[in-house]
């Protein structure tokens, strides 16, 4: 017996998944990701180093704050440019917003209508007018801070550059995010108890964990590389900690931790393995959905640690807030030569950056490394565990549970291509 | 054009993506403050970002296309859009000018294509991009990377009411000293692609303190050589300058 699901709904980019079943064994499984390839890395050769981060948010329409900061930390590094500590304060500010409002529209527009048997969520209306309501608050609050320090749009702001940002939000502005804030209070715990009230479906996997890791921080936009299995890096050795491999089947490439098998990297891996840092609010929730003390590696729980983060990336931004300076003064970078790289905590994980720069400030080189191709490795592998695991449902419950998986893991297929 | 009858249904929308960041399917969603009104007066009867449910074949009210043309699958499919839909509208840059994907289209394709894989070649079959009116009648261009609240609306609103939308026609700067901003090409000396780029945005980059980078695209019948003249007697040297107008008009200038 064959089975495809077609075109992957509500899930970013364009994939699908085929599986083959003979005589109670599953044969063949594959994820085919057929997403258009637009050759980044080719089209970024050529262009001057200030040029990247405007290119590179373009890879992604839901985490382009992740590509634009990972490559201008990088291009950064390259041509030996260090930026001020105001300027540090509001990168955070426009990571941690970014994460939050790219989980929200994860869980409650792609994820939630699985667990109602419905293909999206405008089905689930009118039952689910109120939190609808609430999704559009939040994510209006989070875009807000987004794209108050992001120069007006939260989707490919304009003002976050190489060197720094060319304006930021006043005193006023900022007061009127701290409120914003303050009142989401109840909204945020109601989206997590909508997510914590779901039936999850079990499944164990033994990918490893990888995630960033900093000194006394929740890692998101620096940090060294740190796994459940005992990696330890740096982001400079990036390149020779991991492999990318090409895929006849798809347009993505699928990397992994060199010698060894899938990993898992996200929102689900980064509270494995940094639980301690988390803001004390989420850490109770963390408990409450027990994402710890004693954690199960089920990838469906990647939706329950999307939902602990929004809470913890709300508290992070409200006490960056109190600290975030309007007058941080924009340094324009000169040209430099030299190499860089980065890696940061993007919405669904691990992101690489890297880049060659000449001396006329030319990109000679770049290098873009997705969470998604992280994952893809993993993604397969443990559909392939459910798969067998419920091998006597019918095919119809198959692909339900296989494209839940799949959600769960909330893949981007723009991403992972690009 | 050809409009739907209303009688007592919504209209029906298709969303379509082709090669593009989806951010203009995003946009739809991140367009909060009319998400929830747009999403009860209108049957989004296709839309593979937000719905598992539905399908590609119509017909439709209104489709609304997103992204380049870079596969030879996307030329086949566009055709059908067209042919099963009243009404189309292109959505985004790389829909309208060719917007980021097409930056490779100034160099050879196999040379972006070997940077970027090392074995695979032999599998893809990537072209070089273009745009959605090179293979069917547009019927309105909504504008932006990603568009400006104020076309998204007109595009929704248009087939709502039955009319021919009314895209904003005119130049960044024109949104600039509606807003009375400090004209950063005059006053700083930086090299704005306002006077020829399309408005939509509010003049966000010089409202920031930045030069606009032309995220909307050249204008219809913008003055480029005053520009360009402008950005030479700025000390701008013509690799500059061609940068500046290849980010998202690469099709326009490397034709
Ligand atoms: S126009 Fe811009 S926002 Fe829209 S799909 Fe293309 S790159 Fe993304
Ligand atoms: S700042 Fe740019 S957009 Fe504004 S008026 Fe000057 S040239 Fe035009
Ligand atoms: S000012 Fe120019 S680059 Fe900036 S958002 Fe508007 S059109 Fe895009």
């Amino acid at each position: 017996m064959k089975a495809k699901t077609g075109y992957l709904g509500r899930v970013e980019g364009e994939g699908a998944l085929e599986f083959e079943i003979h005589d109670g064994k599953l044969k063949r499984l594959k994820v085919n990701i057929w997403e258009p390839p637009r050759f980044f890395e080719g089209m970024l050769v050529g262009r001057r180093f200030d040029e990247v981060p405007d290119i590179v948010s373009r890879i992604c329409g839901i985490c382009p704050v992740s590509h634009m900061m990972t490559s201008i930390r990088a291009v950064e590094k390259a041509i030996g440019f260090e930026p001020d500590r105001g300027t540090i304060v509001a990168r955070k500010l426009m990571s941690y917003s970014q994460i939050a409002s790219s989980h929200l529209v994860h869980l409650i527009m792609l994820a939630l209508p699985d667990y109602y048997g419905k293909g999206s969520l405008m089905e689930l209306l009118p039952d689910k007018e109120v939190t609808l309501k609430k999704f559009i608050r939040l994510k209006e609050t989070f875009n807000g801070i987004t794209s108050a320090f992001g120069g007006g749009r939260a989707l490919h702001p304009v003002s976050m550059v190489v060197g720094g940002f060319t304006a930021l939000p006043n005193e006023n502005r900022i007061r009127e995010l701290r409120s914003n804030l303050l009142s989401s209070k109840d909204d945020l715990m109601d989206i997590f108890k909508t997510v914590s009230g779901l039936e999850l479906p079990d499944l164990q996997t033994g990918s490893e964990f990888v995630s960033l890791s900093a000194e006394g921080e929740y890692a998101v936009n620096e940090g060294q590389i740190v796994s459940d299995m005992g990696l330890r890096g740096k982001e400079d050795d990036y390149e020779t900690l991991f492999d990318e491999k090409e895929v006849p089947y798809s347009n993505a490439k699928k990397t992994v931790v060199r010698g060894r098998g899938p990993l898992m990297v996200g929102a689900l891996a980064r509270i494995y393995l940094q639980s301690d840092r988390l803001s004390e609010n989420a850490k109770k929730t963390a408990l409450e959905a027990g994402l710890i003390p004693d954690p199960v590696k089920n990838p469906f729980h990647n939706i329950l640690a999307q939902a602990v983060e929004i809470l913890h990336f709300a508290e992070g931004c409200q006490a960056l807030l109190e600290i975030a300076k309007p007058e941080t003064a924009y340094l324009k970078p000169e040209p430099g030569e030299g190499e860089g790289a980065a890696l940061t905590e993007a919405p669904r994980g691990l992101l690489y950056h890297s880049y060659l720069i000449d001396r006329g400030g030319i990109v000679r080189k770049a290098n873009i490394v997705t969470p998604t191709a992280h994952n893809y490795l993993g993604i397969e592998e443990n559909l392939r565990r459910l798969i067998e695991n419920n091998i006597n449902e019918p095919v119809e419950r198959l692909k339900l549970l296989a494209g839940m998986l799949i959600r769960a893991y909330d893949p981007c297929l723009s991403c992972s291509v690009h | 054009m050809r409009f739907f009858s209303p009688g007592d249904r919504k209209p029906r929308v298709g969303f379509f993506k082709f090669s593009c960041c989806t951010g203009c399917g995003f946009q739809l969603a991140y367009f909060q403050k009319s998400l929830e009104d747009t999403l009860k007066s209108f049957d989004f009867t296709f839309f593979r970002l937000a719905s598992s449910s539905g399908t590609p074949e119509g017909p439709f009210d209104l489709a609304l296309v997103e992204g380049a043309v870079t596969e030879p699958y996307q030329i086949i499919e566009l055709k059908k859009i067209r042919a099963n839909s009243a009404v189309l509208y292109a959505v985004g840059s790389c829909a309208i000018t060719g917007g980021i994907p097409a930056i490779k289209a100034g160099v050879p394709e196999m040379e972006v294509q070997n940077k970027a894989y090392r074995t695979k070649l032999y599998g893809l079959t990537s072209l070089r991009p273009s745009v959605l009116g090179d293979y069917v009648e547009i019927d309105g261009s909504v504008r932006g990377c990603p568009p400006g609240e104020r076309d998204l609306q007109e595009a929704m609103v248009s087939v709502l009411f039955h009319r021919k939308p009314e895209f904003a026609g005119y130049s960044v700067c024109v949104e600039c000293k509606i807003k009375g901003n400090i004209c950063v090409l005059v006053a700083e000396g930086l090299p704005c692609m306002g006077p020829v780029t399309n408005a939509g945005c509010g003049a966000l980059c010089p409202s920031y303190h930045r030069a606009c980078y032309s995220c909307f695209g050249l204008m219809g019948q913008a003055n480029t050589a005053a520009l360009k003249g402008k950005f030479r007697k700025l000390g701008l040297t013509e690799d500059e300058i061609e940068r500046r107008f290849s980010l998202f008009d690469a099709l326009e200038t490397k034709k």
